[in-house]
């Protein structure tokens, strides 16, 4: 009895399995359900952050100052592009540069545009310092064959438009020479014009637009600070909220607290279901896989007659409870990330946070912790019925017969 | 299960898939103008967007997958999983194509259509596309 018989062990774990297709599909859906609401949480979570970072560096900045009383809608330009306009005056630039710890500030015009058709389309315009910028100029060095001369327009990702056709915003005509990469933020939902040209446009709205624009002079909607190397991020921005009264500066950190606090109903409610749905099908499957041992008693006792040991019997009854569970893992996630990746946008747009798919490598840190939660449940599930099966002894089991 | 029940059964799942494609567009993930969006011309009259013509295409594809289905139903010898699954595939693809590249969707990102209506065609068109692979691979047994 103590050498294994000659099965073939995967083919028997095959065969085993084939033959009670029904109950097995209903095991491999409960197991997609769990590992699809754990992958979808942490998809959902990750592509959040990586789709901030990745904002937060295409804006170049460390620190976004706007004025206090449009915080909110500062938040929303960055985060999910929702177009706004908002203004404050420009001294205080001045003053923001000379803070301690400041290297470089950049200021920016946010200018809401009209919805016309589906063409020229409600988007955020941003007009940008060209002189001072760091948010396209790295994009342009980057690109060295771009150029950004007048009524030149950088486009983001999400404006559908090719390079070298034209956009019309308020009646001004503005042709497109570059798209950015996408970050999942608001960015991608705007377009960056010069200074110059946005002041134009808004002379000209007058009789060319439906609706007049007014840039007020002097005055500009945010400024974008870089902080010296080795300074705090988080103290700069404190200093600048004292010495600009009526400022208020946005950091990753914040945004990003933003960004989980929109998130965190949707996260608890997959994790809570998650939860759920572990608590009600880890003791079912283990009553299923209790019934189904009393079920197979015999057969498994006619196997250790062959000469299979109580260790070769435990290990088969695992594997397939392992198989079923890696197989619904498969399907579960599969479906989850067709879904997650198809319906991006409306998911993104829904939630109103930033999104952006993960990096390969966090999809299979997030594939690989679901999966293996997963197979640790199954097997907590079949363990029970595994150790009865094995305890029993094989002679009374086959004398007694089918229960 | 037979090969035949199999069969019949991936007919009746043509027959739904094509109902669901017919209705996507207008009931379950509806375009624009189903949001009361439309072009508008200078002399105000209100045309459908791309995504309008995209949802018309599809009803009539969706409509040929029911028959499709209908067929394989109705005999499911290895000649009509044959010609079923080389017309799935075509038909699949053609779901994909309509919103992607024939006719396309509107340009801005967050309309409807390209939320909602475009992934779920596609989703829609590469399991017809994959059924449509099944049947011709599995034509013979």
């Amino acid at each position: 009895m103590s050498n294994p018989p000659d099965f073939k062990f995967f083919s028997l774990v095959l065969q085993n399995l084939k033959n009670r297709p029904w109950r097995n599909i209903a095991t491999v859906f409960a197991f997609a359900v769990i590992a699809a609401t754990l992958f979808s949480s942490q998809y959902l979570i990750l592509g959040a952050k990586q789709s901030l970072d990745s904002g937060m560096s295409r804006m170049g900045a460390d620190i976004l100052v706007v004025p206090e009383e449009y915080a909110g809608a500062g938040q929303t330009v960055i985060l999910i592009g929702q177009p706004n306009s908002f203004f404050f005056d420009n001294s205080g630039f001045e003053k923001i540069s000379r803070v301690a710890g400041v290297a470089k500030a950049s200021s920016q015009i946010y200018i809401a545009t009209l919805f016309a058709s589906c063409c020229a389309a409600p988007v955020q315009m941003i007009a940008i310092d060209q002189e001072n910028d760091f948010t396209v100029s790295p994009w342009l060095t980057a690109n060295p064959g771009v150029r950004m001369g007048k009524d030149d327009m950088i486009i983001g990702s999400a404006i559908i438009q090719n390079t070298g056709n034209d956009l019309m915003f308020y009646g001004h005509t503005f042709h497109v020479v570059g798209i950015l990469d996408s970050t999942g933020t608001g960015i991608d939902n705007s377009v960056f014009v010069r200074f110059e040209d946005a002041y134009v446009m808004a002379d000209e709205s007058e009789l060319k637009a439906v609706k007049k624009l007014t840039i007020p002079p002097g005055m500009v909607s945010a400024v974008l600070v870089k902080v010296d190397p080795g300074a705090s991020t988080k103290d700069v921005a404190r200093m600048i909220q004292v010495q600009v009264p009526g400022t208020k500066t946005l950091t990753p950190d914040g945004l990003l607290n933003a960004v989980s606090g929109q998130m965190s109903a949707v996260t608890r409610i997959l994790y809570g279901s998650t939860l759920a749905v572990m608590i009600v099908s880890i003791p079912l499957l283990g009553v299923i896989s209790a019934m189904v041992a009393r079920e197979r008693a015999r057969e498994m006792a006619i196997i250790q007659a062959l000469g299979a040991t109580k260790r070769y019997i435990m290990k088969l009854m695992l594997a397939e409870s392992f198989s079923l569970s890696i197989i619904g893992g498969f399907i579960g996630m599969g479906a989850a990330a067709v879904i997650l990746v198809g319906f991006e946008d409306f998911i993104a747009s829904s939630l109103k946070i930033p999104f952006i798919i993960p990096s390969p490598l966090s999809i299979l840190v997030a594939g690989g912790s679901s999966l293996l939660l997963v197979i640790v449940s199954g097997g907590i599930a079949s363990l029970y019925p595994a150790i009865l099966i094995t305890r029993s002894d094989p002679y009374d089991t086959i004398r007694r017969g089918p229960s | 299960m037979n090969s035949d029940q199999v069969v019949k059964g991936i007919g009746a799942l043509l027959v739904l898939l094509g109902v669901v494609i017919s209705l996507t567009s207008w009931f379950i993930f509806p375009v624009c103008e189903m949001h009361g969006l439309f072009t508008e011309t200078k002399t105000g009259m209100k045309l459908p967007m791309p995504c309008g013509y995209t949802a018309r295409a599809e009803t009539g594809i969706g409509a040929l997958i029911v028959v499709a289905g209908g067929l394989l139903i109705a005999r499911s010898t290895p000649e009509t999983r044959q010609a079923v699954g080389v017309f799935s595939l075509a038909t699949g693809v053609l779901v994909v194509l309509f919103p992607t590249l024939l006719i396309g969707m509107c340009k801005l990102a967050d309309h409807p259509c390209r939320q909602l209506t475009l992934p779920a065609l596609e989703i829609l068109g590469v399991v017809v596309i994959i059924i449509g692979g099944y049947l011709l691979w599995k034509r013979e047994t």
